[in-house]
């Protein structure tokens, strides 16, 4: 630096700009005018794209209308919708398949991702380029994985029921989409393959993070492998865990195109989950009202359970 | 740490094993797309194309939608992405270097934007669009996107700034740059990979939408996007397993190459942007 500031001796040492509205933006006094010139572009486009139709769905939540409408406080305010929300047996239904999904999905993802992170985490030639396939789902839209599944899920002629035979597991060939059992198991498998990549690459940076000297010094006490695992890189990693968690929770909660797709929320209802029901109610039923109080609903039980798990793993930390 | 020869092979053993039993999916996609159509209604599947079909691709690419619907999926995702990162990135900054009365309130609602549900956004959007005719438009799967990638980009690029230490402005301050010219001659070319990390993201996040473009573009075909056609095919060429997989191979390509390429930035910026 102190090159550089002998090169131009003949500048003043700062030097003032009035370029916008007079005001001279690097002295002290008006320093924060500019933090806020920057960040109000964002904020209007937030209030504008988030806020304002967060609002009105809010509102809408709460009048009986078949189609949205844009004013606030058309009718009177009622709570049919959620009256009538929380005595459907719809309603109650999808809050268990979406907290069956979620505790399903999120835990086997969660070995998966783990699994795998640990894995790639060893040494070995080639090491780079594993990290980099094992995780390659990650890459794959959400659309295109599920149509790939629905294929290799094929009744006749798909793969994996193929190899399911010829293995001896099954009988017959399976139809996987039309019992609520096997349809549930096509769901948790297309969604922990498109889940386990972010966990693995999530873990996998924590894992890097870990000093070495805490394995060696372990090791020095006669801490065997495993012992190894649940006293050093479990409590190590919490904070990452817990961030990967809430994100995992989230998007399983929240996601849409993998079961719509896969099944439409069939059969029957196995497959669901909230996000389903309020898209349905809203684009198939045109119940516009009733589907955001639905939505509205999702929305708390998400800020219930981040919260939850972020203070439960910042709890871990200490 | 020594191995043993047995235990090398071991670690080899299971990493193959792993790898190809987590991979075989986009394996199958491939090997699909590629076989002819016949032979995919005949038991046993085969495992390796005998003779690889490239005609598939060459009539999904001159005889169908499909380079408009791939079009249209870049186009939105380039331009939602351009405008959310323009503002996102202004955001960031003054987020990361002021304390401003109302400052902490946006980022706080720019957390809680990750949890908004998409189908309820999706809600009053519809009632919006419709009312400014935008329906059927790509300017309304632009905005719809915009939604999902401004906040999610402002939280990546503040944790970036955040960790570029304040004496480098400082310093061009006293080198007699501007505020402004500070940020944009110092800070920007400084987080060139933090930028181009959060623009990738953006554009994945763009690329995979099926939920707004379904439902806003419903009607309009020459406006569809690269996955409701291939959701489509799915539903009307039931058996023409071929053709889906080469569509979606051309759909999850251009993220597939750029994971690839550009693995390190996105990890790094992955787990920069959620660790805050």
């Amino acid at each position: 630096m102190s090159e550089f500031s002998q090169s131009r001796p003949a500048a003043p040492i700062v030097r003032r700009s009035h370029g916008l509205f007079g005001i001279d933006l690097a002295s002290p006094r008006h320093a924060n005018k500019l933090g806020y010139l920057l960040l109000a572009p964002a904020a209007l486009l937030i209030l504008a794209i988030l806020v304002y139709p967060m609002l009105l769905a809010i509102d809408l939540s709460f009048h009986d209308v078949k189609f949205a409408t844009l004013s606030f406080g058309a009718d009177d305010y009622t709570l049919k919708n959620y009256q009538r929300l929380f005595s459907s047996p719809e309603f109650w239904n999808a809050i268990r398949t979406t907290c069956m999904l979620l505790l399903v999905v999120t835990s086997i993802s969660l070995c998966v991702g783990m699994g795998t992170a640990l894995l790639v985490n060893q040494q070995f030639r080639g090491r780079s380029f594993a990290r980099m396939l094992i995780a390659l789902p990650w890459a794959v839209p959400e659309v295109v994985a599920v149509v790939t599944w629905v294929w290799i899920l094929d009744a006749s002629f798909g793969v994996l029921n193929w190899l399911l035979l010829k293995a001896g597991l099954i009988g017959g060939q399976v139809s996987w989409f039309s019992s609520p059992g096997s349809a549930f198991s096509a769901v948790t498998m297309v969604m922990v393959w498109k889940g386990y990549p972010f966990i693995s690459i999530m873990i996998l940076a924590g894992l890097q993070s870990i000093p070495e000297e805490f394995y060696q010094a372990a090791k020095v006490d006669g801490a065997n492998v495993f012992q190894r695992f649940i006293w050093i890189t479990v409590p190590c990693l919490a904070p990452v865990l817990g961030v990967t968690l809430v994100l995992t929770v989230l998007w399983v909660f929240r996601d849409f195109s993998i079961i719509y797709v896969l099944t439409g929320g069939g059969p029957v209802g196995a497959t669901e989950t909230l996000a389903i029901m309020t898209y349905e109610e809203a684009f198939s039923f045109f119940r516009m009202g009733y589907a955001s109080s639905i939505g509205v609903v999702t929305l708390l039980i998400c800020a219930v359970i981040s919260a939850f798990l972020v203070k439960k793993t910042s709890h871990a930390i200490y | 740490m020594k191995r043993t020869l047995l235990q090398s092979i071991l670690l080899y053993a299971t990493v193959i094993v792993v790898c190809g039993f987590l991979l075989f999916p986009i394996y199958w996609m491939i090997i699909t797309s590629l076989a002819p159509a016949s032979a995919l209604r005949s038991f046993p599947p085969q495992f390796w194309p005998a003779n690889p079909q490239w005609s598939t691709y060459t009539n999904l690419i001159f005889n169908t939608d499909m380079p408009r619907w791939l079009f249209n999926s870049a186009l939105v995702a380039i331009v939602s992405t351009a405008i959310s990162l323009l503002v996102s990135v202004l955001a960031a900054y003054s987020l990361s270097r002021y304390t401003m009365k109302g400052g902490e309130a946006v980022g706080l609602f720019i957390l809680m934007s990750k949890m908004l549900p998409a189908t309820m956004l999706i809600i009053p959007l519809f009632g919006i669009f419709r009312s400014l005719g935008l329906m059927g438009s790509l300017w309304s799967l632009i905005i719809a996107h915009a939604t999902a990638i401004v906040p999610f980009a402002t939280w990546m690029l503040k944790g970036y700034f955040d960790s570029i230490p304040q004496e480098l402005e400082q310093a061009a301050q006293v080198d007699g740059c501007t505020p402004w010219g500070a940020l944009f001659r110092v800070i920007l070319p400084v987080s060139a990979p933090g930028l181009a990390a959060t623009a990738l993201y953006g554009f994945v996040l763009s690329w995979a939408d099926y939920l707004y473009a379904r439902t806003f573009l419903a009607s309009a075909t020459h406006n569809w996007t690269a996955n409701i056609g291939i959701a489509t095919f799915k539903g009307e060429y039931q058996t023409d397993w071929n053709v889906i997989m080469a569509a979606s191979l051309l759909a999850a390509l251009p993220i597939m190459l750029a994971y690839l390429f550009l693995q390190r930035y996105l990890v790094g910026g992955l787990t920069a942007g959620s660790g805050k």
